[in-house]
């Protein structure tokens, strides 16, 4: 029967250290998430918040202090169970000597992928990753960059259930970043969940349908983005030439930017008073101002989530 | 089986890629050759001197390609590679016997290019047959690579990267010394193996008569049991560690 969670903990904690050298504070503090089926899920913290202790605890690398977990409904040591897991390592090391395709082929043989199939199916990832020239140099010689994409052709290797991804964007260029978000939306289309660990948000909210954000070792809040990132106000562009309006306006508004091309953006609360007041103005009328729903962007919500949670932890 | 091939074809790989690994075969080679030079300083003794130096510098050879192992370990577990391979469907205990299939693989490889090496220098430079005995004492020199290999596992599991290789060798040099040993008995027989039982040096070297093959075959034998009894110590150990 298959578990309608791709990924479940309950209470996971993890304290490094051993015996009177065990930390005082623990690295992942009484975790517990439930990622549903069909989601690609974003994993959001500041350094050291515990995200890559989580997906280590996930992948049977290291032992969890307290609690559990399930990967695809199974715990994490299950053996079989990793056949159906892609996981891609925060910094993927390969051993030097070994040439790409002979490391690939290493993994194959892992992942009990027949004989025959093996080299299709090798040329098949390393075309998606846009190294098949690379297929015969040595990894030791390869960039971070070219180390990358062979790690996510490792972790795609054999059609996973779940991918696994601990910043997968790091070391790669704008182009490779394209080619990797485009890889795992591919992925989704295929059937595969995602579980993304990464610091650039933009990319984040691009990608992904759901979000959890982690905070030194607690996790802060989890759901879907359109949850998350409700409308918050409403936002009011004035176009270039009224910079008095908007400087008049910019004492009530949230937030204030002037724009390169000499455009003003407002956000106000929503049901301000003065919106009410604009929304007749000549400059509204004459189009000059223009009143749309504010969404608050990710980056806004990560950094107005984690000043609240260091807030209530100084006080 | 087929994961522990695969991790062991990792291993061998990586240390028959190096090409100072055939440069060190090369000098050894070089060595055994030049002792056929020391007839005069040695009075004739430079056919067993070339038998002993080509038995020691076998011996030497399959030592630091165990010692290679105690590197490679833990360096694979800090640097991530044994992450990513742990992160496979693939056992720890599977993972430490893949290595030390590797490493024994990759020692016989070097152990053999060094013993015939050796055979034929030591025919072109005394044109004689080879005797049972010198060939029989190369084959213990293999041999031994099974258990140094167990002992390298067991410490790699734990310890640091800069003090694995130290206590192995010491481990090493006190398996050899068993003899001196033997009223310690928590070593002797116990934790550490006799590599005396491969040692046969004065038979290839004075001797010349043969060893039985029965002698051979339950050395070897032993050193494989003396191996799955230590790997598994390591596997138990292994498995509660936390990996980088």
């Amino acid at each position: 029967m298959q578990d309608d969670y791709v990924i479940k903990t309950e209470d996971l904690s993890k304290t490094y250290g051993w015996f009177i050298w065990k930390k005082k504070i623990p690295s992942l503090d009484k975790l517990n998430i439930a990622i549903p089926r069909g989601s690609i899920f974003g994993f959001l913290g500041p350094n050291g918040a515990g995200k890559t202790t989580t997906i280590r605890l996930l992948m049977d690398l290291i032992k969890p202090s307290e609690g559990c977990a399930t990967v695809l409904g199974m715990p994490p040591d299950d053996v079989k169970t990793k056949h159906k897991i892609g996981f891609l390592p925060d910094a993927p090391a390969f051993s030097p000597y070994l040439s790409a395709y002979e490391f690939l082929n290493i993994c194959a043989k892992l992942l009990k992928i027949p004989s025959s199939e093996r080299k299709k199916r090798i040329n098949e990832v390393l075309e998606t990753v846009k190294m098949s020239e690379h297929v015969k140099s040595k990894l030791g010689g390869f960039s971070r960059g070219m180390i990358q994409r062979i790690g996510i052709a490792q972790a795609i290797l054999n059609k996973p259930e779940l991918l696994i991804l601990d910043e997968p964007l790091v070391g790669l260029d704008p182009h490779g970043r394209l080619e990797l978000m485009e890889i795992v939306r591919d992925q989704k289309k295929r059937g595969t969940n995602v579980f993304f660990c990464s610091h650039i948000l933009a990319d984040v909210e691009r990608m992904c349908d759901r979000i959890g954000i982690l905070y030194k070792g607690k996790m802060l809040c989890i759901g879907t983005l359109s949850e998350l990132l409700s409308e918050k106000g409403t936002r009011l562009s004035i176009k270039p030439g009224h910079d008095n309006m908007a400087k008049e306006l910019m004492v009530e508004a949230l937030s204030c930017n002037k724009l390169p091309d000499g455009s003003w953006e407002l956000v106000f609360p929503e049901n301000n008073a003065i919106l009410e007041k604009i929304r007749n103005t000549k400059e509204a009328l004459a189009g000059a101002i223009t009143v749309s729903a504010s969404k608050e962007s990710l980056e806004d919500f990560f950094f107005r989530k984690i000043e609240i949670a260091k807030k209530e932890k100084s006080s | 089986m087929n994961e522990i091939m695969a991790i062991a074809e990792g291993t061998w790989r990586r240390i028959l890629r190096m090409r100072v690994v055939y440069f060190l075969i090369l000098c050894v080679l070089i060595l055994i050759a030049s002792a056929y030079n020391y007839d005069v300083l040695s009075m004739q003794e430079h056919k067993p001197l070339m038998i002993d130096v080509s038995l020691v510098l076998n011996t030497i050879a399959v030592i630091l390609v165990v010692i290679s192992m105690t590197f490679e370990i833990p360096k694979e577990l800090r640097e991530g590679v044994a992450s990513t391979l742990l992160t496979k469907p693939l056992g720890r205990t599977q993972y430490l016997i893949g290595k030390v299939v590797g490493t024994i693989i990759t020692g016989l490889i070097i152990s053999a290019m060094i013993a015939v090496g050796f055979f034929v220098i030591f025919k072109f430079a005394f044109n004689e047959q080879i005797a049972l005995a010198m060939l029989q004492s190369h084959i213990l020199v293999m041999a031994s690579i099974i258990p140094m290999s167990a002992i390298a596992v067991f410490f790699s599991v734990f310890m640091p990267e800069m003090i694995t290789p130290i206590i192995t060798a010491i481990a090493i040099w006190f398996s050899y010394s068993t003899e001196k040993l033997i009223g310690v008995k928590f070593l002797y027989g116990g934790i550490l193996p006799d590599l005396g039982l491969y040692n046969f040096k004065a038979f290839a070297v004075y001797g010349g008569e043969q060893m039985s093959w029965s002698y051979i075959g339950l050395a070897i034998l032993w050193g494989i049991i003396f191996s799955i009894f230590l790997v598994t110590v390591s596997s138990l150990i292994f498995r509660f560690r936390d990996i980088k």
